[in-house]
């Protein structure tokens, strides 16, 4: 070793740290930022540069077709291009992180310290949430930006277009307004990025609950994409099957068959918001208190198969 | 002896109680008996070398110590507690075999991760911290990723991770290996001082050299079994034989001495003028039949 030890630095004089609870919200956050910064090193932060450029370009690209398309088609990218790389992020980041932990064996090293399991496992879903929020937070950031900076250059055009043909009157002026500003920036946008951001929670919830009986992150991430189709196929299977049958069954089906695998279509606003509907703040609570469900539920699933797992 | 009352006396480190650990393996395959009817103690302040080949149980009592695994039948306690309370860690600092740690972090960032899961915060844990860096040796290198490490500093980084909250119990899972032999010097003497300030110890080696050097008892572990155990002096001593320890004895007496076992007949006979002592090493190859190979 370079140094020498020195034998007075192995115990401080008076430890001050406080005494052990059985639930703290400190270690959950150590849990939760070292997620984050694990995920960020993982250089998973590449995605948003990708989509940051799939909204950029879908800004700038069919100048031939009318306004109302070319903002229905910068929306349309920006949402596909959202769902599916935050959707992709849950699953491969939470798939990832236990399976790799073990894998490693950097969790006996975590699990050594006085960290209960369910602490090391919301820490872990929270860190994953964080970066999700965080990331689609400055996506629409970005997507709001440039969906201002398009429906503004297209109201421009559409007024010197008026004045140029003499009929630049206020009413038609207010009727351009209006018209683009219903396809342009709304808070029903918003409310839409939220419910991907909904969606890809109970995603990672999901992942994290076939992680921790999986053997490998391939297996995690495989299974985990084999929900994600069964949770937007659910809904169909459901409408074409479960129709035929009696009320009771049909109900305790859906049911058991909806607790199983969530139904992601739940979660799709994207299609309202585009066409420029409001979506009313009582869906939105709808939705959100069934992402925190389902959320809650995956997770003392997991604890159940985690807590009784041999490391 | 006095013996203080058991409603006073404080709970030993370390109990483990007719332990037994079963792996249950695939439908196909038997189940694997890990260890079976381990029992041991091991008392406050001691430094207690468990020792044995590989595949004996060694590793699998020290998870159960740690919580990561459950027992099958039987118990084991730290200061009191259930090994299975999360609580328990709390007093507890481990070193595993090979430790891994988060390669994405450096060295400083994994000991102020290690030490907030702790409970440790703000210029606690700033001192802390930098103080095991000291200590190990790892100033200069603590802003490097530990992916860049090498072996003999993840065994450093490893040290001083159990070491951030100054537990009263530290368990070493093969500390020296892959450690240099100045290094592994160093950290024998660590562990004779963190001793002296009544840390108790249990650690597992190979280097039977310097278990003989660090542990006030040992316990030899062979499939899954404690074989022998006991403290070390009592182990290593030879039981027929008697070492007369003489001090400014002159030839004469010495001559007497041996004329008096000549004299006395019997069995009695003088083997060696020396300090007739076998060795841990000894000890250890003729209580187990086990070799590693199977591993």
């Amino acid at each position: 070793m370079a140094n020498d030890f020195a034998p007075q630095s192995l115990m401080s004089s008076a430890p001050s740290r406080s005494a052990y609870s059985s639930f703290s919200p400190g270690r959950i956050w150590t849990m939760a930022t070292h997620t984050v910064t694990q995920l960020i090193r993982m250089r998973i932060l590449v995605f948003m540069g990708i989509i940051s450029m799939v909204i950029v370009i879908a800004a700038f690209a069919f100048p031939a077709v009318s306004p109302e398309q070319q903002l229905k088609l910068l929306k349309d990218w920006t949402f596909g291009a959202l769902k599916i790389f935050f959707i992709i992020i849950a699953i491969a980041a939470t798939g990832l992180l236990l399976p790799r932990d073990l894998e490693d064996r950097t969790l006996y090293t975590t699990l050594s310290k006085p960290v209960p399991r369910y602490e090391y496992l919301i820490g872990k879903l929270l860190g994953v949430m964080l970066l999700l929020g965080g990331g689609l937070l400055l996506m629409d950031l970005v997507f709001s930006l440039m969906l201002y900076l398009k429906q503004s250059l297209i109201i421009s055009s559409q007024i010197a277009a008026l004045e140029k043909e003499q009929a630049a009157t206020p009413e038609n002026i207010a009727f351009i307004k209006d018209l683009n500003s219903r396809f342009g920036l709304t808070y029903s946008l918003h409310s839409a990025v939220w419910a991907i951001f909904l969606q890809a929670s109970v995603v990672a919830a999901v992942s994290l609950l076939i992680s921790c009986f999986a053997s490998s992150t391939l297996f995690t991430i495989l299974v985990g994409i084999a929900f994600v189709i069964a949770g937007h196929g659910q809904s169909l299977l459901r409408e074409w099957f479960l129709d035929k049958m009696s009320g009771f069954w049909q109900k305790s089906l859906s049911g058991a068959i909806a607790v199983f695998c969530p139904d992601l279509t739940l979660f799709d606003l994207a299609e309202p918001a585009i066409r420029g509907e409001v979506i009313p703040l009582g869906v939105l609570t709808e939705v959100s208190g069934i992402a925190l469900l389902y959320i809650v539920g995956y997770t003392s699933v997991a604890y159940l198969f985690f807590v009784e797992k041999e490391l | 002896m006095d013996t203080p009352s058991p409603s006073t006396a404080p709970p030993p480190a370390v109990t483990v109680e007719n332990l037994t650990k079963v792996f249950k393996s695939g439908f196909t395959k038997k189940p694997l008996l890990a260890v079976r009817q381990l029992s041991f103690t091991v008392g406050a302040g001691e430094v207690y070398g468990l020792i044995g080949p590989n595949g004996c149980g060694k590793s699998t009592t020290m998870k159960v110590m740690l919580g990561l695994l459950k027992a099958t039948q039987g118990r084991a306690t730290i200061f009191g507690r259930d090994s299975e309370e999360v609580a328990s860690r709390q007093d507890v600092g481990f070193l595993p075999e090979n430790p891994y740690f988060y390669k994405h972090l450096s060295g400083r960032e994994t000991l102020n991760f290690y030490g907030k899961l702790c409970g440790l915060r703000g210029s606690e844990l700033k001192g802390r911290t930098e103080a095991m860096l000291e200590l190990t040796g790892l100033t200069h290198a603590a802003e490097r990723r530990i992916g860049g490490y090498s072996k003999g500093m993840l065994q450093r980084v490893g040290l001083a991770q159990a070491l951030i909250h100054e537990p009263r119990l530290l368990i070493l899972d093969e500390p020296t290996a892959g450690v240099d032999p100045v290094g592994s010097r160093r950290i024998r003497d660590l562990i004779l001082e963190l001793k002296e300030r009544g840390i108790t110890i249990v650690v597992t080696s190979h280097l039977l050299e310097q278990m003989q050097e660090v542990c006030d008892r040992v316990g030899i572990m062979s499939n899954g079994r404690m074989v022998s155990e006991g403290k070390l002096e009592d182990l290593i001593s030879v039981e027929n034989q008697t070492e007369l320890i003489l001090q400014d004895a002159s030839p004469e007496l010495l001559a007497r001495i041996h004329a008096l076992v000549q004299e006395s007949g019997g069995k009695s006979q003088l083997i060696s003028e020396g300090k007739p002592r076998t060795t841990l090493e000894k000890l250890f190859l003729q209580s187990t039949t086990q070799t590693g190979d199977g591993e």
